[in-house]
């Protein structure tokens, strides 16, 4: 019994110890950011890295995802004869939930991953390690940009996921399912506010952040060779992924 | 424990006529090439027959390069030189060392790593750090250079205490420093000739050419002209720590450290690096701190050992005593005998 409570004693410390380093890391990247220098080529690589070569898998994602839910949608609300509904449903459902968590989930699992690898392999070949010797800060070389290129990118990978899955249920609804074109889009120009796009803006922000300081937290603190680095890519992509849904519940029940 | 060493206490390596000799004219004293082929590899090495140190010095290469000399005459010349030199060498209390460890623990996974280590880093001499695998020498590398931090006492660079700096400070006083890492620490994603230009780039404002031309002189100091634009994993293991010491070479730092420079090299790349260490330093005199486990090779080419034992320091002192040493730890360790202290099996 004794040694159960030591147990689940020690995972506790264990956990805010490690919630605490992720913090102060977390803090210490935001200082990097207002601090010079500003390498503007690390930032433009990583928003290259972490958003145009991940353009592919979101217009992919983001047309499957209009297309299934327009179909999902107008079989349900055919059943109430509400089938006029259909471009809102699809619309609302994309901008304000969809877009950001597939957006971000999709950037956890292309670049969030890649980060991690990256850096934890950095690390355990020592080449942050020789960074630091040369007087260079790795925060502020490695981690800044990356992160400051997830904030920049995702809302724009939102935006981008917006239109083409309201595109993909457009198909559907009008090419597929015989709808008029006037009362999808005109649906969706009468029910969608400013205020679902912000909140889908706020959201794409907050999982850039999540996704990129998650991914670089463990990558940099990769121990333990190639089966560390592994280690740290599984817990990265699982740990972002939860966080940015866990997220998502607490930002929608803040903005309805 | 502090055990300085004076700069000028070795002889100068001196000719007949009192003048200190360089390579070449160590060369020409030798027997190797005449003064005649000197003078002609001097012009062709430098166009306009300047006669600097510097100039001699790689003139070697130039002698090896038109067929008046081998590389094993070259080396044994350095390697004179160098043993000279070296065989004078005294320890000297009373000069301030240039890295001090005072009292340093270091515990890592519950294992006492360091264990309250006195250590001295004599000035301008070229210092090896031997011992078992595991015995703490990589980590004492990075306590000199902060990135890591004892548990218990202090690490002083030039007499400042690491502890106690700010990181804007640590990194001035890292300015001084260059570390060759045990596997090269390449950044992969860059040219070998980008991975030497980056700390350039990166912490001076000189212009790409001038850039250029100095990564292109470290490359022919180190071999790899026709190399820069190869990728770190294109690269043989000797290549890699090659590209790796002229990085190191670069910034002209005042303080060199290197982490197992030969490690897993075959004999005669690991001869060729051990020249190349010799023959940076005597041209460039910096302090040089080498862990290996090249021993006893490693003995002809340093001034100064350091042997480690279980987190200790067993032996300090010239490496021409090294071997006198009744320490049985120490002699079954440079023996490379099974039987001893030391079980291994």
């Amino acid at each position: 019994m004794v040694d159960q409570i030591r147990h689940v004693g020690s995972l506790t410390m264990e956990l805010v110890g490690e919630m605490g380093r992720m913090f102060l890391f977390l803090w210490d990247v935001m200082l990097s950011f207002v601090t010079p220098p500003f390498r503007w080529t690390n930032f433009l690589k990583q928003v290259h890295f972490i958003g145009i070569r991940s353009l592919f898998v979101i217009a992919l994602t983001a047309v499957f995802a209009g297309m299934v839910l327009a179909l999902q949608g107008y079989y349900t609300l055919s059943r109430f004869g509400s089938e006029a509904l259909l471009g809102p449903a699809v619309a609302l459902s994309i901008i304000r939930e969809l877009g950001p968590v597939l957006s971000g989930l999709m950037v956890t699992g292309r670049a969030g991953s890649a980060l991690t690898a990256e850096l934890g392999i950095m690390r355990i070949r020592e080449q942050i390690d020789a960074l630091e010797v040369m007087g260079i800060q790795p925060l502020k070389y490695l981690v800044s940009p990356r992160v400051e290129a997830g904030i920049l990118v995702l809302p724009i990978l939102t935006v981008l996921f917006d239109v083409i899955g309201i595109w993909g249920g457009y198909l559907i609804a009008v090419r597929l399912l015989g709808m008029s074109a006037g009362t999808f889009f005109g649906g969706i120009e009468s029910s969608v506010e400013m205020h679902d796009i912000v909140t889908g803006l706020i959201k794409s922000v907050s999982f850039g952040l999540i996704v990129t300081w998650i991914c670089t937290y463990k990558g940099y603190f990769t121990r333990r060779g190639a089966e560390g680095v592994s280690q740290a890519t599984t817990s990265a992509v699982v740990l972002s992924s939860v966080l940015i849904l866990v997220c998502d519940y607490f930002i929608t029940s803040v903005m309805l | 424990m502090s055990q300085p060493v004076s700069p000028t206490d070795s002889a100068p390596l001196s000719g007949s006529d009192g003048i200190p000799l360089s390579l070449g004219r160590q060369l020409v004293a030798n027997g190797c090439v005449t003064a005649r082929q000197l003078d002609l590899a001097l012009q062709r090495h430098r166009p306009g027959g300047e006669k600097s140190a510097s100039a001699e010095h790689l003139v070697g290469r130039t002698l090896v390069e038109m067929g008046y000399i081998s590389h094993a005459n070259l080396l044994d010349c350095l390697y004179q030189q160098f043993a000279r030199e070296r065989d004078l060498y005294q320890v000297d209390t009373t000069l301030a060392p240039v890295i001090n460890l005072e009292g340093v623990v270091k515990i890592l996974d519950n294992r006492r790593v360091l264990d309250a280590v006195d250590l001295a880093i004599p000035a301008n001499r070229v210092t090896a750090i031997i011992g078992m695998s595991g015995g703490g020498k990589s980590v004492i590398l990075k306590h000199m250079v902060g990135l890591m931090k004892p548990d218990q006492g202090s690490v002083k660079v030039g007499g400042v205490a690491l502890g106690k700096l700010s990181s804007r400070e640590l990194s001035r006083i890292r300015g001084r420093f260059s570390l060759l890492f045990q596997g090269g620490a390449l950044f992969d994603s860059l040219n070998v000739h980008d991975n030497v230009a980056f700390p350039l780039r990166e912490k001076t404002r000189l212009s790409e050419s001038d850039i250029h031309a100095r990564v292109m002189r470290c490359l022919e100091e180190v071999n790899l002209v026709g190399m820069e634009r190869k990728f770190p994993d294109e690269l043989s293991g000797g290549m890699m720590k090659r590209a790796a010491l002229a990085r190191a070479l670069v910034t002209d730092p005042e303080i060199l450290l290197l982490d197992e420079p030969t490690a897993g090299l075959d004999p005669i790349i690991e001869n060729a690096i051990h020249y190349l260490i010799c023959d940076t330093y005597m041209r460039t005199r910096y302090t040089m701190v080498v862990i290996s486990h090249a021993v006893p090779e490693i003995f002809k080419w340093c001034h100064h050992v350091i042997a480690l034992h279980k987190g200790k320091v067993l032996y300090s002192g010239p490496s021409r005593e090294v071997g006198q040493s009744r320490d049985p730890v120490l002699r079954q360790f440079i023996q490379g005998e099974l039987d001893g202290p030391i079980q291994v099996i």
